[in-house]
């Protein structure tokens, strides 16, 4: 693996310069929060920060895109076209919590199957620059529990560590040695350098001191669908939906139609699994009737099902939906409760 | 260049059919306005499409056509949403789409050389009717041992397909039982629920599968009589439905366990049915 130094100074600058001529998306302080933004002439990428408030996923996989367009003719309405093809693009500044959702996605969304374009199309012209956490910045940090860890390359092209004076970038794939090159003549990092980011990588791991049962709850979720455990988790659940919107690996949609005048759109959206509408037939059935079954169903799909078809748990352990439930309700406590079943 | 899963192909509306005397179900013929489509559009009995109508959406729907039909694919449908409201507004010569075929078929290997006990009540009859028209076909008999059919609806006027129920009974290699819960004053046959008519008939279970498809109250009463026959679980199958967007397993709703009834189904085996989650 490629791995150079970068002068802690020079980063910002740097990434600044890609934005010349490459679509960038960095990490931006908006009041509180921090938010992934078109980087901009005026812009400062942030390389220090906890973690941006949403899930970098809307660049692969947008809260609402066009899907085709079409109008009305004689017979009936018709297609007009699809979206053309996504422009060349850094995502940089992406935790690797959030960077290994990505490749929990592409299980998904690049099903030998049925490949879906929107999202490859944008997932393979993006080269992901991911940051490693030398301090987990969150108490409701738990990646280490989910198969993450803080220093973990998974779902990057390019890993930055910050090694005091300098960034240790790691190349991880071809797409990532070819932005390094682009960045220019770099010195290659000596052994010292790589045996005390080893050093860093165990003691970023040994901060995150939450202890959630991934894969070890999964015997109990296999057998326990009616357990009255279920009556308990949604309780003052009030189906915002705000878990599912900040989670980096739901992946739920819905399709619609938009018209105006004889012009109209086939969007595509973002979904959530705790809205009662989600599953209602038209009948007037719905297979799952209240916010219990539909709270079962999000753990269940992350803990177990998703395990089922990819052996990996759907969740990386950012804490997002931990952070920002309004009546906090708390996935890793769930997790916790049932292995104590 | 990689086919766009989500783009409907354009067909034409070549005939409407009304099925009913309620007038709320009609039969769709479609044909592709693109000859590569309907090479693309390959199918067996079992799988369903996507409807598309630009504007209102889209709804899953069970193919009604055998694949031994050529040159048009066929959808029996029921005025219930949006798109299926638009849909029998519609009117001959217009314009649509198609997206699939998707999902899994009737298990046509497993079928081979079986015996094939067909069992469909009211509406729920159209990709079972797909699946006894092309194993009724010439080249696809040979294929299968005896087959039976039990149809049945809520009265005459219910029935699907009556010209097509006529021509199955004159045939000498199907053993046709039509029945309706109450018949009227011109009804001739036979009068009974399904789940009676079945116990009548009562077909073997010796090498044989059954297939049963009709409202849920149709199919608790009907599943004990087959298992008093001696069927089990794997020789009897059904096919589910959910609530549905995409229809290749991505936009999560149709989700029951670790299956989706769009890409895993929509037909399962009721011991595989026993594997899943009871969320449909």
């Amino acid at each position: 693996m490629e791995t150079r130094l970068i002068k802690k100074e020079l980063l910002p600058g740097l990434i600044k310069g890609l934005a010349d001529d490459t679509l960038v998306y960095a990490p931006v302080q908006e009041e509180d929060d921090v938010f992934f933004r078109v980087l901009e002439k005026d812009m400062e990428p942030l390389a220090e920060f906890g973690n941006t408030k949403n899930a970098p996923k809307n660049f692969f996989f947008p809260q609402a895109e066009t899907m085709m367009r079409f109008m009305k003719k004689e017979r009936g309405s018709e297609l007009e076209g699809t979206p053309g093809d996504a422009p060349e693009a850094v995502l940089f500044g992406v935790r690797p919590c959030d960077a290994r959702s990505f490749v929990l996605l592409d299980f998904v969304f690049n099903d030998p199957k049925y490949r879906d374009p929107y999202y490859m199309e944008r997932r393979e012209k993006t080269t992901i620059v991911s940051l490693a956490c030398v301090h987990p910045p969150y108490s409701t940090c738990f990646c280490t529990s989910m198969g993450g860890h803080p220093f973990s390359p998974e779902g990057a092209d390019v890993l930055l560590v910050d090694m005091g004076n300098d960034w240790l970038a790691e190349c991880v794939t071809e797409k990532g040695e070819k932005l390094i090159e682009k960045l220019g003549d770099l010195p290659r990092a000596d052994d010292e350098v790589l045996a005390r980011k080893k050093d860093m990588a165990e003691q970023a791991a040994s901060e995150i001191t939450t202890k959630v049962p991934g894969k070890e709850i999964k015997p109990w979720l296999d057998e326990n669908f009616d357990h009255p455990f279920w009556d308990t988790v949604h309780v003052g659940c009030l189906a915002c939906g705000t878990c599912t919107y900040l989670c980096p690996t739901c992946h739920c949609f819905d399709i619609t139609d938009e018209t105006k005048d004889s012009e109209g759109r086939r969007v595509r959206s973002w979904d959530s699994c705790m809205y009662w509408l989600f599953t209602r037939e038209t009948s007037g059935h719905n297979p799952r009737p209240s916010q219990k079954e539909r709270w079962r169903q999000r753990f269940m799909h992350k803990f177990k099902y998703f395990v089922d078809n990819y052996d990996a748990i759907a969740c990386v352990g950012c804490g997002r939906c931990v952070r920002y439930c309004p009546v906090n309700i708390d996935i890793r406590k769930i997790a916790q409760d049932i292995a104590k079943l | 260049m990689e086919k766009n899963p989500y783009v409907p192909m354009p067909v034409n509306v070549d005939k409407i059919i009304t099925e009913v005397t309620t007038k709320d179900i009609k039969t769709f013929r479609f044909s592709f306005v693109n000859k590569e489509d309907e090479e693309r559009f390959s199918y067996l009995p079992g799988q369903f499409a996507e409807l598309s109508i630009f504007g209102k959406g889209e709804s899953p729907i069970g193919i009604a056509s055998s694949p031994t039909d050529k040159g048009y694919v066929e959808f029996t449908v029921q005025k219930a949403g949006v798109v299926t409201s638009e849909l029998h507004s519609l009117a001959e010569g217009t314009l649509m789409g198609i997206r699939g075929p998707l999902g899994n078929t009737w298990p046509l290997d497993y079928l081979e050389g079986k015996n094939v006990v067909v069992v469909g009540g009211g509406f729920a009859f159209t990709t079972l009717r797909s699946l006894t028209n092309y194993m009724l076909s010439e080249e696809n008999r040979p294929r299968f041992g005896k087959i039976t059919v039990v149809y049945g609806a809520r009265e005459p006027g219910l029935l699907l397909y009556k010209d097509e129920l006529a021509l199955w009974e004159k045939r000498d290699d199907i053993d046709m039982y039509v029945t309706v819960d109450k018949g009227d004053k011109d009804w001739e046959g036979r009068e009974g629920f399904v789940p009676a008519v079945c116990k009548e008939v009562a077909p073997s279970s010796e090498n044989a599968v059954a297939l049963i498809c009709g409202p849920p109250i149709m199919i608790r009463f009907t599943l004990p009589e087959f298992f008093n026959l001696g069927f089990s679980k794997e020789n009897i199958f059904t096919s589910l439905e959910m609530r549905m967007k995409c229809g290749i397993g991505k936009c999560g709703r149709c989700n029951v366990g670790s299956k989706y009834v769009c890409k895993d189904g929509p037909v399962f085996s009721l011991a595989e049915l026993d594997e899943l989650t009871p969320e449909y």
